[in-house]
């Protein structure tokens, strides 16, 4: 059985030094400053298997929407593989692209900005399906079905985004997402910008979703407990790298590391008595413009020690599908703070 | 959709508004002269053959030698000063209207295509900006004029390269922002082209700043218009402007017939006072910061 | 434990009503609760529920089109409802200080951390400018800003957003205010720099015997902070009661409805529970219950009569005519 999504080696730069203009400058004894790239994702590999939920979380700046936006191909990556149900997707042109754009869509973080204001809410759920098919009345068919798929009625087909809610919205655009009847949907945060109350009823709308279609998900989120409840298997991020992987049951009860470890004691529960061991982070990430030597997350582990800076962890199989980036592994001896 | 705008905020801030009634009234006015104007005079002022020098330099109506023919007066070659105005501003307000357009369809388009594929062709683009908008429109205008010589296609033409710039600066801006917005994003993973993004996305979404500029661009190119006729550099003898009436009376102002180009002046004021109190109250209404 | 008695801010009936073109909206319409010294109290509910509008209140920041219709604010038996400007600027910062979500909504991006924190000591306390200056790279030190002495010279924008938010929290504390009102001062932060900030807050709160309204949309922020929480939603108290009790035992539907819909790693289930729609427009209010139009429990009763806010045990009140049993959920 072919995966959903394999991506391997996956790499995102972005240069943000401007043009000539911008890099002009009288200081360190040269004219042009030297370019520079933040290093977005940093060699990222995963797969995501038929029907599977695969979490990735991360705090903010990690690269989890630059890995869903990669893949998507909303930005071109700049080294690596993306496969799309065994079909290399990273070299494609737009007009080669359109039909694998049917079998994988994405759903947006943000209510407010993913839907376009000036378009009607039957214009936005069709539009994937207009694009693939150009057959009007059967997208209109199909969107009717869809808006009652995801709890919406038909007047609401009419109207604008800005008269619904967060949680319309977002069903809004699920229901876009569905309409080409895609088999992976790339879901960047989609319950992030909404109250609990509300983000409960998506979270059930997409479990739903996923027993009906047999949809698989990449579903990023920085929330733990959102990710316990829906993910299969999950992956953390930090800085751009992948640092641990392993089923969910796995990964919460037995964290490797020690990043992992130190966010899943911070993240606040409404049973603080229950809490698991703490790791206390201090510092903040560092700029992904210039990334530490060795470990990428030595400056803030209270492990860290000489080895850590002068050799990057690579992933590495501990058994039991978990997968972890960290010289520890090598010497758990010095796992003690 | 009528009952709709009387019921808006809209309407309720403009009925509260002195100055934005004030500019309305005066545009509307305006408006009638332009579309009604040559029902309005009994006197085709540029058909020579109904002129009589007999009725050269008559004062207005209400002063000692006045004619109720001529309400404000008459010119050297005996024409209506008040049908020669009404006939002026149609032209004016023809020529600042229609150049207005043109830079907005051109500088739209420039700042879409600059705003959207970003790169060295936005630098170049924003670079001529830059230059252009060091120098005042007036000097350049003024430039291009002389190059070209007087016509009224001419003045269109000086006008429209010098308001392009405002436009693509603005729709740039906004394109950048709103191309890096998620429902952009949502149209490629949709699978679409480029050209239909910003045609069915971008478009529609960086449209209503233009609004209040294109506004305020109209007075401000009929008084370049203006100036410009009344150097001698605008539009044709033949197809006079408000401009160029102001200039024609200009010679004779202080001989005491000072009518002849003081109506002209008053008319111009009262146009682009009326456009600047409407667009200010744009401004304040489509302005999302203020709100 | 420090005496929980005695009431440091007493909030009696306020209500806070926006004249806005589309009608009036009602913010805060009754809000009633009590603050202790020393006490630290969550203010939690949905988005839209009034919470930053009843702490803009306090501090009288309420600009038109809203206004302050009736209540009382009584901070120390002074009513800051009534309070002139005057009297409010010399509270604010002194008396009361105020954490934002937005750091940069307290920070000035044009002057130097150190000049700001220097202006507050200068209006609030008589410190001369060598005593001022010791005090400043103290409170840095103390929220955890390394290099303090150096640090006074940089500008906002120098600073990450976890960082911005501790010279906030230093400003804060540095006229040593008797009460906080901190609005979701952690929901732009990752959980990591969360856990840190939220540490901090809770220490200097306690060091210095202050007291704290910490409005949050996040009931586990609440469970690891506060003694007691008020439940706000539509504008009006539904719920009112220590911290422990209120989450493990909560008696408004509306209450046990949010705390059922965050999943519970402890106990994971296949579908969260949810509570059905969404909050209504606050403009259109139902008849009788607001929340009857979600509730599992509403009855005919419920579209008939507003519930009160009533005493369901000693320290507790819930607004609510048919309120969850008590024992455990
Ligand atoms: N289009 C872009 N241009 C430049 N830098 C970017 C761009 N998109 C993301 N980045 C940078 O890449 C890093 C990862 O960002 P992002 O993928 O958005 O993180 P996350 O989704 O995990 O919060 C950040 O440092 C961000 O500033
Ligand atoms: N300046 C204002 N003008 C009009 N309505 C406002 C204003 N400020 C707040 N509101 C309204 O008051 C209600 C409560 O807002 P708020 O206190 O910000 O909610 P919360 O902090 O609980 O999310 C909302 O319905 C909001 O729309
Ligand atoms: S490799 Fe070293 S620095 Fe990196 S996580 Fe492991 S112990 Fe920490
Ligand atoms: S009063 Fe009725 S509708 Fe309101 S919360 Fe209680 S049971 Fe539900
Ligand atoms: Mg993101
Ligand atoms: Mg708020």
């Amino acid at each position: 059985m072919t995966a959903m999504l394999e991506v391997e080696k996956l790499e995102q730069k972005f240069d943000v030094s401007g043009g000539l203009l911008d890099r002009l400058s009288f200081s360190g004894g040269r004219i042009l400053s030297p370019r520079r790239v933040v290093q977005a994702v940093n060699g990222v590999s995963f797969d995501v298997q038929q029907g599977e939920v695969l979490a990735l979380v991360g705090e903010s700046g990690c690269g989890k929407s630059t890995v869903a936006k990669t893949i998507a191909r909303i930005h071109n990556p700049t080294g690596g593989t993306i496969r799309i149900d065994g079909q290399e997707v990273q070299g494609l042109s737009d007009r080669e692209l359109l039909p694998v754009r049917s079998k994988m869509q994405m759903i947006f973080q943000d209510p407010y900005a993913s839907l376009n204001p000036r378009q009607r809410v039957r214009d936005i759920v069709a539009e994937p399906l207009l694009e693939q098919t150009g057959n009007r009345a059967e997208a209109r068919d199909k969107t009717e079905a869809l808006l009652a798929r995801v709890g919406l009625n038909a007047e609401h087909a009419g109207r604008y985004p800005h008269q619904f809610s967060g949680g319309q919205r977002q069903r809004i655009g699920i229901a876009r997402a569905l309409s080409v009847n895609p088999r992976l949907i790339i879901a960047d945060e989609p319950v992030s910008a909404l109250d609990v109350s509300i983000q409960a009823q998506i979270l059930n709308l997409m479990m739903d979703l996923r027993d009906e279609f047999g949809l698989a998900y990449l579903f990023i989120s920085h929330d733990l407990s959102v990710v316990h409840h829906i993910a299969d298997r999950v992956a953390v991020m930090y800085l751009g790298f992948m640092v641990e992987t392993a089923p969910r049951d796995t990964l919460f009860a037995m964290p490797r590391h020690p990043y992992t470890r130190a966010l899943l004691s911070a993240a606040p529960t409404l049973d603080p008595a229950k809490k698991a061991r703490q790791i206390e982070l201090t510092g903040e990430v560092p700029s992904a413009l210039s990334l530490p030597s060795g470990c990428c997350f030595r400056t803030r582990c209270p492990f860290a020690w000489d080895r850590c800076a002068a050799e990057r962890p690579a992933l590495r199989d501990t058994g039991d599908g978990q997968q972890v980036a960290c010289h520890l592994i090598d010497e758990p001896e010095r796992d003690k703070p | 959709m009528m009952t709709a705008f009387f019921a808006s905020e809209f309407f309720a801030n403009w009925r509260r508004n002195g100055s934005a009634i004030a500019g309305s009234v005066i545009l509307v006015i305006f408006a009638v002269i332009v579309v009604f104007g040559p029902w309005l005079v009994w006197q085709d002022p540029y058909d020579v053959a109904g002129l009589d020098l007999m009725d050269s330099y008559k004062p207005p109506a209400w002063l000692p030698g006045g004619d109720p023919r001529f309400p404000l007066g008459t010119d050297g070659q005996g024409r209506d000063v008040l049908a020669a105005i009404i006939y002026g501003t149609r032209i004016s307000v023809l020529i600042g209207v229609s150049a207005m357009i043109c830079s907005l369809v051109i500088g739209t388009f420039v700042g879409l295509v600059a705003g959207y594929f970003r790169g060295r062709l936005d630098g170049l683009i924003m670079r001529i900006a830059d230059i252009q908008l060091s120098f005042p429109s007036m000097l350049i205008a003024l430039f291009l004029m002389s190059a070209f010589g007087t016509g009224i296609d001419k003045v269109l033409i000086a006008l429209t390269a010098v308001g392009w710039v405002v436009y693509a600066r603005t729709v740039r801006g906004q394109t950048l922002s709103e191309s890096g917005r998620e429902y952009v994003q949502a149209a490629r993973v949709a699978g679409l082209r480029n050209a239909k993004i910003i045609r069915r996305h971008i478009l529609p979404n960086v449209t209503t700043p233009l609004i209040v500029v294109a506004t305020v661009q109209v007075g401000t190119f009929i008084l370049i218009e203006a100036s410009l006729s009344f150097l001698g550099v605008g539009v044709p003898i033949t197809q006079p402007s408000l401009g160029l009436l102001i200039k024609n009376g200009f010679d004779v102002l202080f001989s005491g017939l000072w009518w002849v180009s003081v109506f002209p002046g008053l008319f111009i004021m009262a146009l682009v006072f009326g456009i600047n109190l409407f667009g200010d109250f744009l401004r304040d209404e489509l302005n999302p910061r203020l709100k | 434990m420090k005496d929980m008695t005695e009431t440091l801010l007493r909030v009696d009936d306020l209500r806070t009503h926006f004249h806005t073109f589309a009608g009036t909206v009602k913010a805060v319409d009754g809000v009633s609760f009590s603050l202790a010294k020393g006490e630290i109290m969550g203010l939690v509910g949905e988005s839209g529920g009034g919470k930053s509008v009843v702490g803009f209140s306090i501090l009288g920041l309420i600009d038109s089109p809203g206004r302050i219709e009736s209540g009382q604010i009584l901070f120390d038996g002074e009513d800051l409802a009534k309070a002139s400007e005057d009297r409010m600027h010399k509270i604010r910062g002194k008396e009361i200080a105020m954490i934002f979500q937005d750091p940069m909504t307290s920070l000035n991006p044009l002057h130097p951390i150190g000049r700001q924190m220097d202006e507050m000591l200068r209006l609030h306390t008589d410190l001369d400018a060598r005593g001022r200056r010791a005090r400043c790279i103290r409170m840095l030190e103390d929220v955890g800003i390394s290099q303090a002495e150096d640090r006074l010279d940089s500008y906002p924008h120098q600073f990450s957003g976890g960082m911005r938010q501790r010279v906030v929290i230093a400003i804060a504390m540095l006229a040593e205010p008797r009460l906080i009102v901190a609005d979701e001062p952690t929901t732009a932060l990752d959980v990591t720099i969360q856990a840190q900030i939220l540490k901090l807050i809770r220490r200097q709160v306690r060091e210095h015997g202050a007291s704290m309204i910490l409005v949050t949309h996040d009931l586990a922020v609440v469970a690891e902070m506060a003694d007691h929480i008020t439940v706000l939603y539509c504008g009006k108290v539904v719920e009112r009661g220590p911290t422990r009790q209120v989450i493990d035992d909560p008696r408004h539907p509306y209450t046990a409805g949010l705390i059922a819909s965050i999943p519970d790693p402890s106990d994971r289930k296949h579908r969260l529970d949810q509570i059905p729609g969404a909050v209504p427009d606050i403009r259109k209010l139902p008849r009788g219950c607001n929340f009857r139009d979600r509730c599992p429990r509403a009855q005919a009763l419920c579209a008939e009569r507003e519930p009160d806010l009533e005493t369901q045990e000693p320290g507790r009140s819930a607004a609510c005519h048919f309120p969850v049993e008590g024992g455990g959920t």
